[in-house]
């Protein structure tokens, strides 16, 4: 294993975790689950690239214009679909994501299904690493203020959070465009480290992929859905070399998770600095009672 | 003044009417008693104050302004709000965050602010726990501060929620049968709770519920609803020697017994 | 009007297959409340069944037919069992059967690219390619196959839920899990023979659809739009589910044959999106209002 070969996985892995967690926004802490995000990744990463190589943007101006594209997407697919119910809104998200796919298969500008080559390399594990940490204090400063809050109170009752004055509407909305720009820019950084796009990467398998992590992680932990997103990306791409047994392992793994470990890695703890000396606590006085503070 | 009035409101599902031509008022200040049979269509008032439901016919008033057209967070914002026959708490927050999250109406910090945790975004969250420090004291709850909240025993939860409704500074609560699976006991304090909480925040009060002790003891006026049509309203005095309500509770009298 | 129906008759042949394959997801949403994507596994297992029983056994092909659905039946059953019961038994929510199911779609399509490999296979011929004229129009023979085999196999099941006690139990189940149970109903077997039932028809379809076209291992990504049309339907609705695919169906053929083959994909999950904003309870679905 040389360094390139690192480098690459953590590279992925990144990408993945930041589109990861503006999924863990919306499916973690606002309790919304979407089968579309590789839609939203698609749009970030078409857009970001025809910023870079038609308009000559920088590249961080251009994740960003990729970001906010995707963010508008969901704008739109938002004020059409958040009023559906549970499985339905699955569903259409699920549908939409398929759309946006189909019709980037059929824009001949973007070189449709066979693919769209030389997107120049743009992406770095430095740069991917810096916005993995701004995206992920972000975050965290997010969830711990009064918007964060009136997201939670969603997933954990929503009657109960209109009662209280909540616009249930809007901070399903604001979740759903904050988990898109994340997933957008995803996208973008995705499209610049490969140097090629094709529809094809954008499947519901993708989108799969990333609420697996989500859940895998533990729903409503940011640190868990960051370590699951380095996890999953890292083992299968580890274990290469068992190729074609690969995804079966991943299929019967998944399934495994869901009957065995349902509340995931974290289970809706995070690790902080707090939490960790508790941790850290409880086993050097192990003998004298100690309560340990709450996690989250 | 009269800080609710119903004004003929009829509420149907498909055929079946489950409020027909309903009027009432409320007086500011005042404790106002909800009584009737199961299914008389108690819950479903509250569920038409409170915007859940929309009404099929009628008008509701809340301070004098129209509200029966509202979305129900927006009438929770003008001053309304509730507590549920069936407790619905953020039940995997703690009590704490429980409250806090049901403060967030007395801030108005918007999403940059709080990215970039400046001036306005400290100041006004170290008020939101300010306030739920308080209204946890006031309801004795701060003992219980960091338990899940459905980890906390029934009365406890329904104190909870009441907690949690007066975050939003209201003018006008909602319980809907609040001593629901208490003892005696746990009634009488709830009782002097209700009273206190209506002296402390300057409130009005609607209440439901079935331990007549409780409803007897702290309404100022009671309204009695049987097959979604009202009975009778009054005073206590006046419900109990109602023969419609006798009627409507024990059934038809016998003629000779 | 003549290439116009015949555009029709396409459309009533695929859409019949479709509808084998979306009652399989109406049937287990009716019961269980989700949309189980395992089933496009099952039916690409169908398939291949199909398949290995016609060219290494040369098994007649009625035969081959039963014996790919008790096959595909019994992987239902077995997904049922080790995806699902467990998740069952905890109540847990909607979400963990997806993921589940998608597990299982994701294992079931791999093992076989694993094993048998990705390529397409296709299905001997069985059928003289000669189509029958009727008056101006051409039935392609397969077509008709489908058309009254999937028939045959859908008033089966329309049997078995109307008039047997089995069907009454399925429909009790449906209305209320909780209260069949209460009333004696061993919802657990009533939930086994509806994967059951579900499989054994996805497994037919499969072997249909293998004959229309080819089988690879993505066949299951195809089935996605059985799943569709059980949405336009209504999900949960067998009839529903029957008259989305056949609409389903027809709207394919004619967006082939008047505008192009390429948005034919496109065309089913718009009007999946349609569907879902202006009614998404489906056609023939039941409005709920939940109660505070």
């Amino acid at each position: 294993m040389n360094w390139f070969y690192i480098k690459g996985i953590l590279i992925l892995s990144g990408i993945n975790l930041l589109a990861v967690l503006g999924l863990s926004l919306l499916t973690g802490f606002t309790g919304l689950f979407s089968f579309g995000h590789a839609g939203f990744m698609a749009i970030g990463a078409y857009t970001t690239a025809v910023m870079t190589i038609h308009f000559h943007l920088p590249f961080m101006v251009a994740l960003g214009v990729g970001g906010l594209a995707a963010a508008l997407a969901s704008l739109i697919i938002g004020k059409l679909t958040l009023n559906l119910k549970g499985d339905y809104f699955c569903i259409a998200t699920l549908g939409l994501g398929e759309a946006i796919r189909l019709i980037l298969d059929n824009v001949q500008y973007f070189g449709g299904a066979r693919g769209w080559p030389g997107i120049p390399l743009h992406t770095s594990l430095l740069n991917v690493f810096i916005i993995d940490v701004v995206g992920i204090v972000f975050l965290a400063f997010l969830i711990r203020s009064r918007h964060g809050r009136n997201m939670i109170a969603i997933r954990e009752e929503e009657l109960a959070s209109q009662i209280i004055g909540i616009d249930v509407f809007k901070y399903k909305m604001k979740s759903l465009m904050i988990s898109a720009l994340y997933a957008g820019v995803a996208g973008g950084l995705y499209g610049h480290y490969l140097g090629f796009l094709q529809p094809k990467m954008f499947q519901i398998i993708k989108s799969t992929e990333l609420t697996i992590i989500v859940i895998f992680g533990g729903l409503g932990s940011i640190s868990g859905s960051a370590l699951g997103a380095v996890i999953l990306t890292a083992l299968p791409e580890a274990l290469r070399s068992f190729d074609k047994w690969r995804l079966v392992v991943y299929g019967a793994a998944v399934i495994f998770i869901m009957i065995s470990r349902p509340q995931g890695l974290m289970g809706g703890y995070e690790i902080t600095p707090t939490n960790i000396k508790c941790f850290l606590f409880r086993f050097v006085k192990k003998d004298k009672k100690h309560q340990g503070m709450g996690g989250r | 003044m009269n800080i609710l009035e119903f004004k003929n409101v009829t509420k149907t599902f498909g055929g079946l009417t489950a409020v027909g031509n309903v009027s009432f008022e409320v007086e500011k200040d005042s404790i106002f008693g909800l009584i009737g049979p199961n299914g008389a269509g108690k819950t479903t008032i509250f569920n038409l104050i409170t915007g859940i439901y929309k009404i099929s016919q009628g008008e509701i008033y809340f301070k004098e302004d129209p509200i029966h057209d509202l979305q129900p967070h927006k009438i929770a914002q003008r001053g309304i709000t509730r507590t549920f026959q069936n407790i619905r708490l953020f039940k995997k927050l703690t009590t704490y965050e429980n409250i806090l999250t049901a403060c967030h109406d007395n801030a108005t910090y918007g999403i940059v602010n709080a990215l970039l945790r400046d001036h306005k975004f400290k100041g006004q969250e170290k008020k939101l726990h300010e306030k739920a420090q308080e209204l946890m004291g006031i309801l004795g709850l701060s003992s219980q501060k960091n338990i899940i909240a459905s980890n906390l025993p029934y009365g406890m939860q329904r104190r909870l929620e009441i907690a949690r409704a007066l975050a939003l500074n209201p003018s006008l609560l909602l319980l809907d049968e609040p001593a629901a699976g208490m003892n005696p006991d746990e009634t009488i304090k709830l009782m002097e709770l209700i009273k206190e909480i209506r002296e402390h925040f300057g409130l009005s009060i609607v209440v439901i519920e079935h331990h007549m002790d409780l409803i007897m003891g702290v309404c100022d006026k009671i309204m009695v609803l049987n097959f979604g049509q009202k009975l009778a309203d009054g005073t206590a005095q006046d419900i109990q020697t109602n023969p419609k309500v006798r009627e409507a509770y024990l059934g038809e009298e016998e003629e000779h017994c | 009007m003549t290439a116009f129906m015949q555009q029709i008759i396409n459309g009533l042949s695929i859409g019949s297959v479709y509808a084998l394959m979306a009652v399989g997801y109406s049937l287990v949403y009716s019961i269980m409340n989700f949309s189980n994507f395992a089933h496009g596994g099952v039916i690409m297992m169908g398939a291949y069944i199909g398949f290995f029983l016609l060219t290494a056994f040369k098994l007649p092909f009625l035969i081959a037919f039963g014996l790919a659905g008790v096959g595909t039946g019994v992987l239902a059953l077995v997904i049922e069992r080790i995806a699902y019961s467990p998740l069952r038994k905890r109540n847990a929510p909607f979400l963990y059967f997806i993921i589940s199911a998608m597990g299982a779609s994701i294992f079931l399509e791999n093992i076989v690219v694993a094993t048998i490999g990705p390529t397409f296979k296709t299905y001997p011929r069985i059928f003289s390619p000669e189509p029958i004229a009727v008056g101006n129009l051409s039935i392609g023979r397969l077509d008709l196959i489908m058309c009254v085999i999937s028939t045959i196999s859908l008033a089966a099941l329309i049997y078995v839920i109307e008039k047997t006690k089995v069907g009454t139990a399925i429909r009790a189940t449906a209305y209320s899990v909780r209260a069949s149970a209460l009333m004696g109903v061993n919802t657990d077997q009533i939930i086994m023979i509806v994967f059951g039932l579900g499989g054994l028809l996805g497994g037919i379809a499969g072997v249909l659809f293998g004959m229309k076209y080819t089988v690879y291992p993505q066949i299951g990504f195809i089935t996605m739009k059985s799943f569709i049309a059980a949405v336009f339907g209504g999900l949960g609705s067998l009839p529903g589910a029957v008259i989305g695919s056949i609409l389903l169906g027809i709207i394919e053929t004619l967006t082939s044959g008047y505008i192009s083959s390429q948005y034919r994909d496109l065309i089913a999950f718009a009007l999946l999106i349609f569907i879902l904003i202006v009614r998404p309870i489906g056609l023939m679905g039941k409005t709920t209002e939940d109660k505070a």
